[in-house]
């Protein structure tokens, strides 16, 4: 045990060293890194938002939703605006319940409450499959339907939404993350539009 | 002329001589990481799904490989062999979250799509055990051959196994579509069973290739 402290020195140094090089990488990555977060977000409102003149990014308003346990998540809505008056909100949607972990959904809305457009951020999805619920051509259908203007679940259920051939999981748990998006948009519009 | 040429160049960096062609061999077939030695299957299955994502993760990995190899060479004297493994470990995480912040910062799509097995390098058996078996005893020169011929070896690999999950899985080779619209797809094959047949099939080959 004599050669405990070179042990004990040596590694020090390496953990030392490894710090000070993963700091400057830190520094020299930082807001390269911010701005492809911002650029996400940036790219994913203007696909589902209608024309805006504003940073929608920059003019947003926080409310807490429930989530599927009952807990309160901080929820942002970002606002596009067309000389000055609102034209569409966007917010984030989860679905909990899809085939394989949380499905991110960004949910576009014009101001009467009907669906401009969405687009998935994230999800695990069967690839082939369920992943299929990501295509343009399966998130279009959503396109200017509000909640009064359809039944708000897929076909098999009852409802006026495609499903997507042996995938029924993964569109069941969009659809009805859209519909609580909506719902919530509407029991809340006034603190979203006017705040 | 030409053969002076040669010879001063190689006075003069005044390298060990490595025979290539043998050294690329032994990282290819013979000691081929994923398909002879059985090491880093988990990334394999992982992230082979496209070939897209298997250069990805193989660049990544030989990136890896290369810098802690090198490094690890020429600390080998310095560091007691009591508290080695925990100094690589160090070293090699330090390079895998530099790939990983470099690849966030500037290829974010990429980054996107290989997700949680760019911070798994880290415990990629690979990387540690050429640290261990390679590294820890040869000089840096060598070591970093080692480095590259293992990674393209593991690279290698990575991409059989998506060349034949994709096309047959997809119906496309580098997101290129390659047969009509008709064509219905194995989905199993980008799935993980496909992982592990693809796998099957590729060693079954080589091992009938190799076997004299």
């Amino acid at each position: 045990m004599k050669d405990i402290g070179r042990l004990a020195l040596v590694l020090t140094l390496v953990t030392a060293v490894s710090a000070l090089l993963l700091a400057l990488v830190e520094l020299v990555t930082r807001d390269a890194i911010a701005h492809q977060r911002e650029l996400v977000t940036l790219n994913a409102l203007q696909s589902v938002l209608p024309p805006a003149d504003n940073e929608p990014n920059k003019d947003t308003v926080a409310l807490p939703v429930k989530d599927s346990k009952g807990n309160d998540v901080e929820t942002v809505f970002y606002r596009g605006r067309k000389d000055g008056k609102i034209s569409g909100i966007a917010f984030e949607t989860v679905a909990p319940d899809g085939y394989s972990g949380n499905i991110k959904i960004m949910v576009g809305i014009d101001a009467e409450g009907k669906v401009t457009g969405i687009s998935i951020l994230q999800h695990a999805e069967t690839p082939g499959l369920g992943a299929k619920a990501a295509d343009a051509s399966w998130t279009d259908q959503f396109k200017g339907k509000g909640l009064g203007d359809a039944k708000w679940s897929v076909k098999k259920d009852g409802g006026d939404f495609d499903q997507i051939t042996a995938a029924t999981i993964t569109p069941r748990a969009i659809v009805g993350a859209i519909r609580r998006g909506l719902e919530f948009f509407k029991a809340n519009q006034a603190a979203i539009v006017g705040g | 002329m030409n053969l002076n040429l040669a010879k001063m160049n190689l006075g003069k960096m005044n390298l060990p001589k490595v025979n290539f062609a043998k050294e690329f061999k032994r990282g290819i077939w013979d000691e081929n990481a994923v398909l002879k030695l059985g090491l880093g299957l988990c990334p394999s299955l992982a992230t082979s799904s496209s070939v897209e994502n298997a250069v990805g993760m193989g660049l990544a990995a030989t990136f890896v490989l290369v810098c802690s190899n090198v490094v690890i060479s020429c600390l080998r004297k310095v560091i007691p062999s009591k508290v080695r493994i925990p100094a690589f470990i160090v070293i090699i995480a330090s390079f895998v979250t530099i790939v990983d912040l470099v690849m966030q910062a500037y290829l974010p799509a990429l980054h996107k799509s290989l997700g949680i097995f760019i911070p798994l390098i880290v415990v990629n058996c690979i990387i540690l055990g050429r640290a261990e078996a390679y590294a820890s005893k040869n000089p840096a020169y060598e070591s970093m051959i080692d480095g590259v011929v293992m990674g393209i070896g593991f690279m290698a690999a990575l991409v059989a196994i998506a060349t034949v999950r994709e096309v047959l899985g997809n119906g496309t080779f580098f997101n290129l579509p390659l047969f009509g619209a008709g064509y219905v797809p194995m989905l199993i094959m980008i799935m993980a069973p496909g992982a592990f047949l693809a796998i099957a099939f590729l060693l079954a080959g080589m091992n009938q290739v190799s076997k004299k």
